[in-house]
């Protein structure tokens, strides 16, 4: 035999406890703030450690990449190309700098492991595409200045 | 046997060992940075220095051979103090560009300041600086990174025989260099980036090509010539970078010369034929495996045929050799080739005092133990001409006939050729060749065949097998 729970008359009802939810609904559309924003206009401000599109930092418009390779080693994802080479003015320098953006797992530790300061992750998340891209060198050292 | 006590345990020297090696081999590390197996023992660079008991100082593991009874202790606070000292003073004028340096991953210097070195660096002032002198081809020197070692400078005197390395100026102002900057001049410059504990002496060819912790590495033998010194073989996605010496105390102790060194280098080179190529009426163009194989018949079949078989093929290829010719052309002559004025094993003989030889393949002496002749000239009424060839040997002029290549061709040299159907080069293929010891050498793969050149088991199968 099925055993039902026992209920009180008000409980049966139902008109108090529809009142109770409905007052919580009325007391967040009628005063609370809004949580939403209206996107493409409206933005929202994000933490200088946000984890975002990469950027190859420069000092005095020289990168700052010696082409060391770090950031392709402790990448997890294996994302990074680089190839390195020499120049008079600077004796190592990354001649290709490749991020295939679409491994990436914006997990940060090229940056960490960088020892020159030179691969950063800026603040920008909008990274939709209409086509596969690869990032490279020209495209990264524009991005400066982002965050 | 002499026994004496290393941390506590007790270790067995044969008489005459120094320490640093009776360490080794129970599995004990000292830290050395002067001190090189192959070379004499100056004890200058005092890393290696341990605590003997019943001796007041501090004494240098390379130069102190072991004795019986002999109580060492390499982990008491002494020592370790010593060893950061010796860190620090090393660390004062090196600069801090391990992202650029070549070595960084293999360096000595860079492994022995994590393990015994500080982190803190309490020197503030200016670094010294050298401006580099140009060092030949083979050899770039960043003199900043140098602590003085002078292994080079043993090297040069001891084992290249050319006094070429000095060290100018005394105490801070050491510079090691050449004499009067002169361009290297041994044949054996390669060996001057092995020992350097640092980065100073790079490989010219090897810069910025890769980070050494990438490669990966394959023990293999030369085949530049008839030595077979060890080396090991560094790739990384089918692509070799370099190579390096192997230690065999019997065969190249710690060296080899620049020729093998940079040996591998036509495995990957442009002009290489990779893919079945056939003459056409417009020069030797590139195929498939069957046409090149179904020409190739044409051109051999029913007709009296030479073999030449290359004294750089392995042991097993030439057995394979040497029993599936007969069968398949009647009355086939088989004659080995390699060096021109090389013909046997009695024309064999050394080429330097040091490890090079005058036959320049290296399995000369094998082919002849499996009773092949050397090639002298063509019978008279030859027609056609199989010529097997592994990568080194050297195709001897052939005229009036015409000439089927298997194996790795280049292709100025396969430009008259009927049909070129590409093999393996000692990189792509694994075997065993004997040096002019009679010391039999097995060797690994350390790369798959480039582009569609196929091993030679598998060219013959595929010649049985389609008509």
């Amino acid at each position: 035999m099925l055993l039902k729970p026992k209920t009180s008359l008000v409980q049966k009802i139902y008109f108090v406890d529809i009142c109770k939810g409905l007052f919580i609904t009325m007391k967040n559309m009628l005063f609370s703030k809004k949580v939403t924003i209206q996107y493409p206009e409206e933005r929202r401000d994000y933490s200088d450690r946000f984890r975002g599109m990469h950027y190859i930092k420069a000092t005095n418009g020289v990168e700052n990449c010696t082409a060391c390779m770090l950031c392709p080693t402790v990448c997890p994802a294996e994302c990074i190309h680089i190839v390195a080479g020499e120049r008079p003015d600077k004796e190592k320098y990354p001649v290709q700098f490749e991020i295939d953006v679409l491994r990436c797992c914006f997990c940060g530790m090229c940056e960490e492991a960088c020892p020159k300061d030179a691969i950063k992750l800026s603040t920008i998340y909008e990274m939709s595409q209409t086509h596969r891209e690869v990032y490279e060198k020209d495209f990264l050292l524009e991005q400066r200045g982002n965050k | 046997m002499p026994k004496c006590i290393i941390d506590g345990r007790e270790v067995t020297f044969t008489p005459g060992q120094n320490l640093i090696e009776v360490a080794r081999s129970a599995g004990i590390e000292i830290p050395y940075f002067c001190y090189h197996p192959g070379l004499s023992v100056v004890a200058q660079c005092r890393m290696c220095a341990i605590e003997i008991e019943k001796m007041p100082k501090l004494q240098t593991a390379c130069s102190t051979p072991a004795a019986e009874g002999m109580v060492v202790k390499t982990q008491s606070d002494r020592v370790k103090k010593n060893q950061k000292s010796v860190m620090e003073f090393l660390l004062i004028n090196h600069p801090l560009d391990c992202p650029i340096c070549d070595k960084s991953g293999e360096c000595d210097l860079q492994d022995f300041s994590f393990d015994y070195g500080d982190p803190h660096m309490r020197y503030t002032e200016e670094r010294r600086t050298y401006l580099d002198l140009d060092m030949g081809p083979v050899i770039k020197k960043s003199m900043n990174r140098c602590i003085h070692c002078t292994r080079c400078i043993r090297f040069g005197d001891e084992i290249a025989g050319i006094h070429e390395m000095v060290a100018v100026q005394r105490g801070n102002d050491t510079e090691i260099t050449t004499i009067d900057g002169l361009p290297l001049m041994t044949e054996y410059a390669g060996n001057y980036s092995d020992i350097c504990p640092t980065g100073s002496l790079t490989l010219r060819d090897f810069r910025f090509k890769k980070r050494a912790w990438f490669l990966k590495k394959t023990p293999t033998v030369c085949e530049g010539c008839s030595r077979g010194c060890n080396m090991e073989v560094q790739q990384e996605n089918n692509m070799i970078y370099r190579c390096v010496a192997r230690t065999n105390l019997d065969v190249n102790k710690h060296w080899i010369c620049d020729e093998g060194r940079f040996n591998y280098q036509y495995a990957h080179d442009a002009d290489r034929v990779v893919e079945p190529a056939l003459q056409t009426k417009s020069g030797l163009t590139l195929s498939d495996w069957t046409q090149a194989i179904r020409k190739a018949k044409e051109t051999v079949l029913g007709k009296k045929v030479v073999a030449l078989v290359g004294s750089d093929l392995t042991q097993e290829e030439a057995g394979l050799l040497i029993s599936f010719l007969p069968e398949n052309f009647q009355g086939i002559s088989i004659f080995h080739y390699g060096t021109p004025g090389v013909h046997s094993v009695k024309d064999d003989g050394h080429a330097d005092k040091i490890l090079k030889m005058k036959s320049k393949t290296a399995n000369l002496n094998g082919l002849e133990k499996l009773g092949l002749k050397g090639f002298e000239s063509l019978p008279p009424g030859t027609q056609a001409v199989l010529v097997f060839r592994g990568g080194r040997a050297v195709v001897p002029e052939l005229r009036n006939v015409q000439v089927v290549g298997v194996g790795v061709f280049n292709k100025p040299q396969a430009e008259k050729f009927e049909a070129v159907l590409p093999g393996a080069s000692f990189v792509e293929k694994e075997g065993t060749i004997i040096n002019f010891e009679g010391r039999e050498q097995k060797f690994k793969r350390a790369i798959l065949p480039v582009g569609q050149s196929k091993m030679l088991s598998e060219v013959l199968m595929m010649w049985a097998n389609r008509t």
